[in-house]
């Protein structure tokens, strides 16, 4: 069984340690023996995502937002192409609000995002900014789970049809609100760094899982030893006095 | 005399009595009067260090370097910069007229908040060392520093010592009127690379979007660029430094051979922003060679303890300055344990997501017998680590005292790097564990 990923501006769109959940995906891959392959693509190259199994992407600076626009607008066949033929999505951050209508910044000027999904995204003045550490509760494809990581984004967005997941402690989507991201089943789309994966692994194995189905349909997977994981995300559930 | 004046002297002559330094006074001073910094008559020579990395080492050898030119020199020297930091060293230092008592004061300024009190301070030179992802939930994003800072400089009149070497700052300089753009820069040596796994910055013209061509990388995004398209990068220096030799520690300037104080790139550039400084002033810069040669760097950066064995602890604040201590850990041969002590209070950055920025897959290197994990946030470490393939390794020892006894125990070499709050109480430990 192998699992191909395409890791979209991999030089770019690489704030706050999100490339810590391509490893985590390779690692949990290589323990099960999955070949797990990461491929990378950045401004003017040529990659088809529809070759393969997981599209990545994950959150910038506005200056690095800006700088990729374009290019990623230029896909959007491809994109939804790729999303015709099953292909599985974690979009982080910018690339959570690149997917839905269009991102306006505090001037009011506005970017169009790809525009797949409904909802749309208005940046905050400073004193509405989602920082820190945030707890939720999901379920993913009949798995639930709570989830652990840091959120910082000016960006509200509004609109969600179906949010990834409910806010135990923390902002969510937007200010002091209730839910937490975008997904249905095939892209899950979140403000949640930290990175993401490390202390969630479940939701890494529902990750890999989404993402083997469209070659190789449902499997089943190995447990791996998560106490380590387990331990730093019950820590962080502990402090935002949340139940494990 | 201002009563909040008197109030802040009386204070920290009795804090001072006690034993006790900080910047209790300052902070009360700001309660009293929030324009407090500004009523000051500033000496002739005000030099403002800021930058992500290396300011409190840089601001410290130019104070030395201008004392030992001959100059009576005031400056925060242990690194508070923030504004009750600086409000204390300005009343502990003046005359009950707010005059200065100094020729010259030289102030590390936080970089996130320069922009505030940059006019307040009349500086006569800014440094800037550089600029790294440091503290993100802290900072916000480091364009919006970038930014504010050029606001405060674009009609600055004095001199501007620029790292010439990290095209976050030349925009600073590409941004000025009135100032005097001195550029210092180090030329290719042995740590020299043509290509580089660490910059996450300085990848794109801030001209014109394309692509930066690098010559060569000293460490993260720091060394020689420029854009074919617009010539961004295309500097020339006023301080040019080269001939480093890693084998002797020294470097040449000006026809002059300067010592460095440790080994390292980094340390080379520390060295370069002072000899400009000097430079600028007219002054003797073999002056900064003394200082150079006898500096002993502050708490907590290469500081040693004797413990059954040596114990070299480190200050991490973000992942550049971590890849240069491991690089600098993994350059000493022999067996060791390393130990790292991560914290997310308020100085340390909530967000601990930067250790996946940083490279830690060095520490999986045979001579790296135990990595032991600590803090408030040593599971995220040892995490980090698992997935480097160093599990096998790796072993968390939540309190602080249990750790540093645990690594007294081995008789074996080590290293601890730790997060900055995490720091003077692993200090405190190390000192009462230590052998006589």
């Amino acid at each position: 069984m192998n699992l191909r990923i395409l890791w979209m501006y991999h030089d770019l769109m690489d704030l706050y340690g999100d490339k810590g959940n391509i490893q985590v995906l390779k690692t949990r891959c290589a323990k099960r023996g999955i070949d797990c392959s990461v491929d990378t693509c950045t401004i003017g190259e040529k990659k088809d995502p529809a070759d393969y199994d997981l599209f990545f992407m994950g959150g910038g600076a506005d200056r690095e937002q800006n700088l990729i626009y374009e290019d990623l607008i230029a896909r959007k066949e491809d994109i939804r192409r790729a999303m015709d033929e099953r292909t599985a999505f974690l979009l982080i951050c910018g690339g959570y609000q690149l997917f839905g209508q269009y991102y306006r910044d505090q001037d009011g000027s506005e970017i169009q995002g790809l525009g797949f999904f409904d909802y749309y995204t208005i940046a905050a003045d400073r004193d509405h900014r989602c920082i820190g550490n945030i707890a939720v509760e999901t379920v993913i494809d009949g798995v639930s789970m709570k989830a652990v990581g840091f959120e910082n984004h000016g960006g509200q967005t509004q609109n969600v049809s179906s949010p990834f997941a409910r806010v135990l402690s923390g902002h969510g989507n937007m200010y002091r609100s209730e839910y937490e991201g975008f997904m249905n089943d095939q892209v899950l789309a979140t403000y949640m760094h930290g990175p993401l994966l490390p202390k969630n692994p479940g939701i890494a194995d529902q990750i890999i899982r989404r993402a083997l189905k469209k070659r190789s349909g449902e499997v089943t997977l190995a447990d791996l030893d998560d106490t380590l994981e387990i331990s730093a995300r019950n820590i962080m559930l502990d402090r935002l006095k949340v139940s494990h | 005399m201002s009563l909040t004046l008197r109030l802040v002297k009386t204070l920290h002559h009795i804090l001072s009595k006690a034993g006790r330094g900080g910047s209790l006074p300052g902070s009360l001073a700001l309660k009293l009067d929030p324009d407090f910094i500004s009523r000051f008559h500033m000496p002739g020579i005000v030099v403002i260090v800021t930058g992500t990395n290396g300011k409190t080492t840089t601001s410290n050898l130019i104070a030395e370097s201008l004392r030992a030119c001959g100059l009576k020199v005031i400056n925060n020297h242990r690194g508070d910069n923030l504004n009750v930091g600086i409000a204390t060293l300005l009343a502990v230092s003046s005359d009950s007229r707010f005059n200065v008592q100094a020729d010259a004061a030289v102030i590390e300024v936080d970089e996130l908040t320069v922009y505030r009190q940059f006019k307040n301070l009349h500086p006569t030179a800014l440094v800037v060392t550089n600029f790294f992802r440091d503290q993100l939930d802290r900072a916000g994003e480091m364009e919006t520093i970038i930014r504010k800072i050029m606001e405060v400089t674009e009609d600055f009149e004095g001199d501007l010592i620029l790292n010439g070497d990290d095209p976050n700052v030349i925009r600073i300089g590409e941004n000025v009127g009135k100032a005097k753009v001195r550029w210092f820069s180090v030329g290719r040596c042995g740590v020299s690379r043509g290509t580089t796994d660490e910059a996450s910055e300085g990848k794109f013209c801030p001209r014109c979007g394309r692509p930066l061509k690098y010559e060569y990388y000293q460490y993260s995004h720091i060394g020689r660029f420029c854009c074919e398209h617009d010539g961004f990068g295309r500097i020339s220096p006023y301080l040019q430094v080269d001939a480093v030799d890693f084998h002797d520690g020294t470097f040449r300037a000006d026809g002059h051979v300067f010592h460095s104080f440790i080994n390292t790139i980094y340390a080379v550039y520390n060295c370069a922003a002072t000899v400009c400084v000097l430079k600028s002033l007219g002054l003797d810069e073999t002056r900064a060679d003394e200082v150079f040669t006898g500096y002993e760097l502050k708490e907590g950066r290469n500081e040693v303890f004797r413990l059954s064995k040596p114990c070299v602890i480190n200050l991490v604040k973000n992942p550049t300055g971590t890849n240069e201590v491991l690089k600098s850990i993994l350059s000493i041969p022999g067996e060791k344990n390393v130990c790292i002590f991560l914290n997310d209070n308020d100085q340390d950055g909530h967000d601990v997501s930067w250790i996946w920025d940083a490279h830690f897959e060095r520490l999986n290197d045979p001579q790296v017998k135990t990595v032991v994990c600590s803090g408030l946030r040593a599971y995220d470490m040892a995490l980090r680590l698992k997935y480097e393939g160093l599990e096998d390794r790796v072993m968390v020892i939540e309190n602080s005292t249990k750790a540093v006894k645990w690594l007294d125990e081995q008789n074996m070499d080590s290293y601890i790097i730790a997060t900055y709050t995490a720091l003077h109480a692993t200090r405190a430990i190390l000192r009462k564990e230590e052998h006589a």
